[in-house]
């Protein structure tokens, strides 16, 4: 039988306590912030025509009344039951609200993160294999300047080219239900502006990273044994390189679900950004109480994810994390 | 008789047959669905707790009133009821068509639930909640049901605006007690009308599915599936409606020149019964002082804020009520901008050298383009104008209760209603502290406005709101901008119907042009 190192397992356990940590302050922030806001919630979602018993007791209904910290108890009571009540505007189950458009924020987050990872990796070894050439340097500004376009201009003009001049692709919404390719059809456009900027990043990254890698003894080995270039570049170097890339993009991860929110309203689909967009202009604190802690809680997952994936790839953690527990053993 | 046909013959036929079918337009393709944007989904299709016109858009057509308004205008025609005549001040007899039936099996459109949609807005309704549109029914004594189809709307005090306000608008949905009774809050979602339409389907913040409801009676629409888009971004549905995924949309002023180049557009302007002013806070130092409003009227050029922030798009308006409206005041004295007058106005306050001053607007580029202009016209007088943007949410609260004390410029817009005593009851004295961001009190106002509203003779209440927008003209605490335009782009073979305050959209009379 296969003998469970306690090493890991700590380790594991500590990032899961870090990212509890990181969903409750991120909460408590929230509600504090909430706190500052002026405008009274209930005014805004009523309108000009509500009477001031109306205003009362939609506020009562909201838990307006009660004190902050009172409120934040019971959110985190209703976290624990995973029932966060119900939308006083429509009356439907806001945990309902929040799964349904959770698999859209997904889809485009983690397409745009592959997208990023495809081809700003190739790109970026590319340049690191071809220092100070003319494709380095094309590379070099290609990746600037992705970086440095604003991801909503980018979204303008990808409908104006391909929806507009080319009639190549839609330019609204998610697709409906059952029909998977339209749903992928209307994902190119806001996974490609959501992706443009990270592509350029990763590219960049990857690039020097790869430059210190092919610079190692190691590499400089292997090539002394007459080893294929390719090999050395894409089984040897790369694995090495593309840790702290692999590190980037998983916050990069956690990032892209709040980026999300722009793609989601220029594009008008469905979303967590848009659930949280739309709340926050009519200062519907339940429903964004509910998606900001779903968004939280994704990126304390993706951080969590990268950390156990920057483990399981760098054999120096693995060894560390062995040691550490043979030690105290 | 035999007919012998060869085959040259019969190829030529059909050929003439398929060409004739084709080109004249009983044989062309008649479309069937449109596609219309909304800025935002739904929230609640409950009457009674509705949000704002989009959602009445929606209620109105798959429910039934017991009058609605005729295509595009503000007269009246019978909806459910076969016959509704005014008795008296305080009373209102109505008779139902019968044979009209609520979807979703929810049996038949009877007087009972006339009752039940009309009172149920002053009473209570799930938990507790009061109906947000409370005012609306707030002259409604009850509905007494003398039949099964006939009915009277008994009322506490006369109430001339009910008809326009109530009966013939989003409060007068006439909705199913059975439907409610069986749906509880889910009502909020889940609507269950007599009208010309039917929610097929709601997909939250992708799409709304009407459909012509094949069991209705009376005219059917046009369209046989309206497919309602949720697009916030005014760009995005600029460029949907360039690549002909939606047909009908409300633009900016400022869009539409353009939208117009689209060849495939239709670009509809029709004048809006809104307002926007600059309101000025009379209760704070130094705008307690008369003198100081004055000089600020006399300094901001009106017809440059028209040019400059709404492209000359719009005109200007003269005072509260637009015109067409009961009570528009046609004699309404335009300020010219006189920036030696102003000056002197301040030097007499004690402010020769001007003051600090600051305007709060709402988030959006055309008030915050008025604004700018506003604070470059002021400095010419020695007024150092700040500006404050704030989103929807907290500029909403910047005029209320203790906060709105500190409030000093404010440019406001406010949406009409075809009544008039609709939209003075926001400048009340009652309404400091909520609405009434002015602080302007007047006694003769607050009569004239509880006159407005309980009198039933139309030339008693015309000469009274002429009057009350005089005392605000006196007042100089508004100064008025404009009542803005409406902006439709729809497509070239798209009639849509919309009443004159704009926001009224009437999809069961949109056609085919």
């Amino acid at each position: 039988m296969t003998r469970v190192e306690p090493g890991p397992w700590r380790y594991f356990a500590s990032r899961v306590v870090t990212a509890a940590f990181i969903v409750v302050g991120a909460i408590t922030l929230l509600f504090v912030l909430t706190q500052l806001v002026r405008g009274n919630p209930a005014e805004v979602l009523l309108g000009p025509r509500a009477t001031a018993e109306a205003v009362a007791e939609f506020a009562r209904r909201m838990g307006l009344d009660l004190p902050v910290h009172e409120r934040l108890l019971q959110f985190f009571g209703q976290v624990i039951r995973g029932d966060f009540g119900v939308d006083i505007i429509s009356g439907r189950p806001i945990l309902d609200m929040v799964l349904e458009v959770m698999p859209f924020t997904l889809a485009l987050t983690f397409s745009a993160i592959a997208l990023a990872f495809l081809i700003g990796v190739p790109l970026g070894c590319y340049a690191a294999t071809h220092p100070n050439g003319v494709g380095d340097r094309i590379a070099a500004v290609l990746s600037v300047g992705l970086i440095s376009m604003p991801s909503f201009v980018v979204s303008i003009y990808l409908l104006l080219v391909f929806s507009i001049w080319l009639q190549w692709l839609p330019v609204l919404g998610a697709g409906g239900s059952g029909g998977i390719l339209d749903q992928l059809t209307r994902l190119v456009l806001p996974t490609s502006a959501l992706a443009i900027g990270w592509i350029g990043y990763v590219a960049r990254l990857t690039r020097s990273s790869m430059v210190e890698t092919l610079a190692e003894p190691y590499i400089r080995t292997s090539r002394a044994y007459g080893l294929a270039e390719s090999k050395i570049i894409y089984k040897y170097a790369l694995k090495n390189a593309c840790l702290p890339t692999l590190a980037v993009l998983g916050l990069g991860t956690g990032r892209l679900f709040g980026e999300a929110v722009f793609a989601e309203v220029i594009f008008a689909r469905p979303g967590l950004g848009t659930l949280i967009y739309t709340g926050i202009s009519t200062r519907n604190y339940p429903v964004v109480q509910a998606g900001v802690f779903a968004i939280v809680l994704l990126f304390a997952m993706a951080n969590l994810a990268t950390d156990m994936a920057y483990a399981w790839v760098d054999p120096r953690i693995r060894a560390g994390l062995r040691g550490t527990s043979a030690g105290r053993r | 008789m035999t007919l012998k046909l060869d085959r040259r013959q019969v190829l030529r036929s059909a050929a003439a047959g398929a060409a004739a079918a084709f080109l004249s337009p009983a044989g062309a393709l008649a479309r069937d669905r449109l596609v219309i944007r909304l800025d935002r989904d739904f929230q609640n299709l409950d009457p009674a707790y509705r949000i704002g016109p989009l959602e009445a858009n929606i209620l109105r057509c798959v429910t039934r009133r017991l009058v609605k308004f005729k295509p595009g205008v503000v007269e009246f025609e019978n909806d459910a009821a076969a016959s509704i005549k005014q008795v008296d001040d305080k009373l209102i007899e109505f008779t139902l068509k019968e044979g009209m039936r609520f979807q979703g099996g929810y049996g038949e459109l009877t007087a009972d639930d006339v009752k039940f949609s009309f009172e149920r807005f002053n009473q209570p309704g799930p938990g507790g909640k009061k109906s947000t549109y409370a005012k609306d029914w707030d002259a409604l004594d009850g509905v007494e049901v003398t039949g099964k189809y006939s009915g009277r709307l008994v009322l506490k005090r006369p109430a001339p605006a009910l008809w326009l306000i109530a009966i013939g608008d989003g409060s007068g949905c006439i909705v199913s007690r059975k439907a409610f009774d069986a749906l509880g809050e889910k009502t909020a979602v889940q609507l269950h009308g007599a009208g010309p339409y039917a929610l097929a389907e709601w997909v939250p913040n992708q799409r709304i599915l009407l459909r012509a409801d094949p069991n209705f009676v009376g005219p059917k629409p046009y369209f046989q599936e309206i497919v309602l888009r949720p697009i916030q971004e005014g760009k995005t549905a600029q460029l949907a409606f360039r690549s002909g995924e939606i047909d009908f949309t409300s633009l900016e002023p400022t869009e539409a020149a353009e939208m117009a180049r689209d060849p495939s557009a239709a670009i509809i302007k029709k004048d809006s019964i809104n307002y926007v002013w600059i309101g000025i806070n009379v209760e704070k130092k130094p705008y307690d002082d008369i003198r100081v409003r004055q000089a600020i009227q006399k300094a901001i050029d009106v017809d440059q804020v028209i040019l400059g922030a709404y492209n000359g798009t719009v005109t200007r308006a003269r005072s509260l009520m637009a015109p067409g409206l009961l009570g528009h005041w046609a004699d309404a004295p335009v300020v010219k901008r006189d920036l030696p007058g102003a000056k002197k106005l301040l030097a007499d306050a004690g402010l020769p050298n001007g003051f600090k001053a600051k305007i709060t607007v709402l988030n959006r580029p055309t008030f915050q383009a008025a604004a700018q202009i506003a604070q470059a016209n002021l400095a010419e007088i020695g007024v150092d104008l700040a500006i404050e943007v704030l989103d929807t949410g907290t500029y909403f609260s910047s005029g209320k209760g203790d906060v709105g004390k500190n409030l000093e410029l404010s440019l406001q817009r406010f949406g009409g209603k075809l009544d008039p005593g609709f939209q003075t009851q926001w400048f009340t004295g009652e309404q400091v502290g909520e609405w009434n961001w002015q602080r302007w009190r007047n006694d003769e106002f607050d009569r004239l406005d509880r006159i407005g509203q309980s009198t039933v003779d139309t030339k008693a209440r015309e000469a009274a709101y002429i009057r009350m927008q005089q005392l605000m003209a006196d007042s100089v605490a508004y100064i008025w901008l404009t009542h803005e335009v409406n902006v439709f782009a729809g497509k070239t073979w798209l009639r849509p119907s919309i009443l004159p305050n704009g926001d009224d959209w009437q999809y069961e009379h949109f056609l085919e042009a």
